[in-house]
């Protein structure tokens, strides 16, 4: 996947709102700064992002901001004041705004964190990723909120919108336990606006007592037997990645004869399906579903009911999509220091392993793999091996012509 | 009629022009002015919003304004999802009707001391929230729900009947939901029935079906017109009911509309579909309450 | 009406009362499941309805729907019966521009309505979404609907009542006090009910309009819905039917309806013409 963020020319009006953003200063008290300590020590972060060192930014930002007089600066800019040597972690705020998804983490991730920080954490949740991305944008700067859970698609064009702040790591020393493959992802290098969250696969999830086969490939959703009891995810660059894998098209293609071909392949199957799911888990233990495209960590929920704890799931032959999402701050957020302790909180091993247990998505972490559930850990649909992960198609954001493309189709079909 | 009457409410001889302006005024005015600043006024941003365009990081641009968006919402491949809107929210509303004239005329007429009860306990359902009520409608539907358990346990069918993601499952959960719209304005005009006009219709028609066609239907179509208004309009914007009840062969413009606003994230094209939707559905209403009144009163 | 008749309308009204509460006994019922998901009977449990006082967000949610609801339906019933009165009863310039714009409310699809007071609040206010924000928006649409029932109601009532009444040395407002209210009260309070349910129940134009700790109960379920809804929220609906119906016992108990007291107000005031 391309990264679409090419951090080396930050549009300088925007760095300097962000800059001062973080640190919560107004213009006026930049300038005093300025006065008080010079304009390299005050501006040194812009300047230094301006001239490309955008990956290293985030120590030096903090390393060079921190001879500020206190009387110049309001009380709540601990970002400013940290220093890479070992410190007490500056006193963090009293409340903390989270937006996610429901059931996205352990049964007693919040409850811990509040016990042993002291903050009280107000956690709105959103149906849908839509929603979600409606509502950080609304004001551009996070619609109120903290912190919240966006994929790992959508890091580029928000830190693009200056919706998400730049991470301060001295504040997540917890960063060391990322997997090897984590610590430098192709969608934020270095992990400088995100931290990622869960990864996860889609492929099919089955039902054994009524789909009496080994199930391997796409081709089986187009399977006229089980007409009526079929069902397709309620999104559409999945379900045109699953067209384009039988088809063997690129997963994130634009081009219109590729969609075209997707398009009349889909028109194929749209009479033998039942539903174009947004509840995968829902449909399929409801009985509605035999087999149905789904996300892997739904399908592990699938086997918490007792009518389907036999269901199936297959990374199809053809190829698969994976994906991952991230935990980031976004730029309006009243708490940033409290954000900073809850994402540095689910970097710990056994809290991660935790919220990995329960909601069945492996996390990115390496050291949580000794605590998570084996079951979850040795399944190769799962966790896959490096070699078949490294085969997956990850989906990139779609805008403007390009997402015009594919939701004309979309429409084209469902409607 | 005499306008100069019907703008002065009060009594012939005194007539008080001014003051039943300013009555009249008084009345209208915060309905109107509450509407015009938080209705009309965010929606004619909309509006202007429907003739933009995306730009290539899928933001809103007004630089260029013009009617591409209209033409694209009126390809035919729309047809189809208006053809669904229409009829579920035609069916929708029948069924309201059929549903909730019966009853309402029951507990006007034979409730009698227990009106008002009867009346709040068919409310009663609607004060919970309506998700749980559909979340309900799903587990009595599903392939393994209560319905199909009965059946089954039954001996009636040997299969489960797929209840569920269909035009049935649709239609049921959209009557179930706008039912009291129906009910409370039929309720309020076959109340305010007089019995001494029924006493002489039946004079004056010896069948019961008479009595109810020529007297009691005319007399309550006002409440009539209300239900289906309160009816139809909404249910043709409805898309969680179908999105959550309904399937792959059930879409709705209403649904397009919300994949346009956000998977799409194209708010200028969904906005010029959305007012497409609004024309029909309003002009569609307009066009059957005129008719409606042509034929109740000549 | 002949016996017969009677007995079929009142199968027929049973029935319907039957299919209005099935899913409402259904929910009820497996308030008391122990499984977590909803989905399949699994055993006996009240251990829902402690869960769910201690479940904070939940009853902030359900706190502020009610919050919001009152608001919505005191404003948008006196607003809304006063403009369906004046639609009814008179003319003036602007009526037809008037009942246009009372159904266009009805009209919109509620995403277009809940974006369009989203851009309005954010842009011209720079307003991220609250209490207050929602009950406009909820407003806003309950007037539309108060209006049209109310208006189908005075249309019915004889104008010359207040007339008459005026004739008598009552007051203009004297008039509408004592003559033309109690007349459209039925129509006032199936208003204010179904601007209650219409608030309650919102789900779409309130996901736009809600910000940080201004959740309401529909959208708090319906971001629950994909991972199953917890038992919690079938035990908060049946507290909420339980207590309505407990309240409904107690006013029959004490026979307050008057439905007979209703009839009478139209007969005697029918006398008067």
């Amino acid at each position: 996947m391309s990264d679409r963020y090419d951090g080396s020319q930050p549009d300088l009006e925007r760095e300097l709102a962000r800059y001062l953003a973080e640190r919560r200063l107004t213009r006026r008290t930049l300038l005093e700064l300025i006065a008080n300590v010079g304009a390299v020590a005050a501006l040194a972060p812009i300047v230094a992002a301006c001239t490309g060192a955008a990956a290293s930014a985030s120590p030096s930002q903090v390393s060079t901001a921190t001879p500020i007089p206190p009387s110049s600066a309001p009380s709540a800019t601990p970002v400013a004041t940290a220093t890479p040597q070992p410190t007490p972690v500056p006193t963090p705020e009293s409340e903390l705004f989270i937006y996610n998804w429901d059931g996205y983490i352990g049964d007693k991730t919040q409850s811990d964190f509040e016990a042993k920080y002291g903050i009280k954490v107000k956690y709105d949740k959103f149906p849908d990723a839509s929603t979600q991305i409606t509502k950080i944008r609304s004001d551009l700067k996070g619609g109120g909120y903290d912190l919240t859970y966006p994929a790992s698609t959508d890091i580029g064009p928000l830190s693009r919108d200056g919706v998400i702040s730049a991470l301060d790591h001295s504040l997540l020393p917890n960063l060391k336990n990322l997997g090897p493959t984590w610590v430098d992802p192709d969608y934020d290098k270095g992990n400088k606006f995100s931290v990622p969250n869960y990864w996860w696969t889609t492929g099919i999830a089955w039902n054994p007592a009524k789909v009496k086969e080994d199930i391997t490939s796409w081709a089986s959703l187009w399977d006229p037997r089980y007409t009526g009891k079929l069902g397709m995810l309620d999104d559409l660059q999945e379900v045109f990645a699953a067209g384009g894998f039988r088809l063997s098209l690129p997963a994130n293609t634009t081009q219109d004869t590729d969609l075209d071909a997707i398009l009349a392949l889909l028109k194929t199957q749209k009479p033998l399906l039942r539903k174009y799911t947004q509840d995968d888990i829902g449909d399929f233990t409801g009985g509605q579903l035999w087999m149905t495209q789904a996300w892997s960590g739904d399908w592990v929920q699938m086997t918490y009911d007792p009518g389907s704890a036999n269901a199936k799931y297959v990374i199809p032959s053809e190829g698969a999509v994976r994906g991952s999402d991230t935990m980031v701050v976004l730029s309006g957020a009243k708490h940033p220091i409290a954000a900073h302790l809850w994402i540095d909180f689910n970097l710990d091993a056994k809290v991660s392993a935790a919220n990995s247990n329960f909601i069945g998505y492996m996390g990115p972490n390496a050291a949580a793999q000794a605590f998570i559930d084996p079951a979850i850990l040795g399944n190769p649909n799962l966790n896959p091996d490096a070699g078949v992960y490294s085969g997956l198609a990850e989906l990139v954001t779609l805008e403007g012509t390009d997402l015009s493309k594919y939701t004309s189709r979309w429409i084209e079909l469902t409607s | 009629m005499d306008r100069a009457h019907e703008l002065a409410p009060a009594v012939g001889g005194r007539a008080r022009p001014f003051r039943a302006r300013l009555t009249g005024g008084l009345l209208v005015l915060p309905g109107v002015g509450w509407l015009l600043a938080f209705f009309l006024a965010p929606l004619l941003i909309i509006f202007v919003v429907s003739f933009g365009s995306n730009d290539t990081t899928g933001h809103v641009v007004l630089n260029d304004l013009g009617f591409r968006n209209y033409i694209e919402a009126t390809k035919p491949e729309f047809l189809p999802a208006f053809a669904n809107s229409v009829r579920y929210s035609f069916l929708t509303t029948i069924l309201s009707l059929a549903i909730g004239y019966p009853i309402a005329f029951w507990i006007s007429r034979h409730g009698g001391r227990h009106k008002i009860l009867l009346l709040i306990l068919v409310m009663l359902p609607f004060w919970t929230s309506y998700l749980i009520r559909t979340y309900a409608w799903m587990i009595i539907l599903r392939d393994n729900g209560v319905a199909n358990s009965i059946l089954m346990g039954l001996g009636i069918t040997s299969d489960p009947i797929p209840f569920l993601n269909t035009d049935f499952s649709v239609v049921l959960g959209m009557t179930y939901g706008f039912l009291p719209f129906a009910i409370l304005p039929l309720y309020v005009s076959i109340d305010r029935l007089d019995d001494e006009l029924v006493k002489a219709g039946r004079d004056l028609y010896a069948s019961g079906r008479g009595v109810f066609l020529h007297v009691v239907l005319p007399l309550t179509m006002p409440g009539i017109i209300a239900a289906s208004i309160l009816t139809f309009i909404p249910a043709m914007g409805d898309y969680v009911t179908p999105d959550l009840l309904g399937g792959a062969q059930t879409s709705t413009i209403a649904k397009v509309v919300q994949v346009l606003f956000t998977s799409g994230r194209d708010w200028p094209y969904g906005s010029a579909l959305g007012f497409m939707l609004m024309v029909v559905t309003l002009g569609g209403t307009l066009l059957a309450i005129r008719a409606l009144r042509q034929e109740t009163f000549g | 009406m002949k016996t017969g008749g009677n007995r079929w309308l009142t199968a027929f009204a049973i029935a319907i009362y039957i299919f209005l509460f099935a899913p409402i006994v259904v929910l009820i019922i497996f308030s008391f499941n122990i499984s977590r998901r909803n989905f399949v009977w699994l055993g006996f449990t009240t251990d829902w309805y402690p869960k769910l006082f201690a479940n904070r967000d939940l009853l902030d949610a359900l706190s502020i729907t009610l919050q919001v609801a009152v608001i919505a339906v005191i404003a948008s019933t006196v607003i809304g019966s006063l403009l369906g009165l004046a639609l009814a009863r008179m003319r003036f310039r602007g009526m037809g521009a008037s009942e246009v714009l009372v159904l266009l409310p009805m009209v919109t699809p509620e995403i277009i309505m809940g974006i369009s007071l989203l851009i309005f609040f954010s842009q011209l206010f720079g307003q991220n979404g609250s209490l207050g924000q929602i009950a406009i928006a909820h407003i806003t649409f309950c007037i539309s609907y108060v209006a049209v029932v109310v208006r189908a109601r005075a249309r019915n009532m004889d104008p010359h009542l207040e007339d008459a009444a005026r004739d008598l040395g009552s007051s203009s407002l004297g008039a509408f006090w004592h003559v033309t209210l109690p007349l459209i009260a039925p129509a006032v309070g199936a208003g204010a009910m179904l601007a209650f349910a219409l608030s309650f129940d919102d789900l779409v134009v309130t996901s736009f309009n809600a910000g940080v700790g201004s959740t309401t109960l529909p959208i708090f379920i319906y971001s629950s819905i994909k991972f199953g809804v917890t038992p919690q929220i079938n035990a908060i609906s049946t507290i909420i039917v339980a207590v309505v119906a407990v309240a409904l016992f107690i006013g029959w108990r004490l026979g307050t309806f008057g439905g007979e007291e209703s009839r009478r107000v139209d007969t005697e005031a029918d006398a008067l013409v």
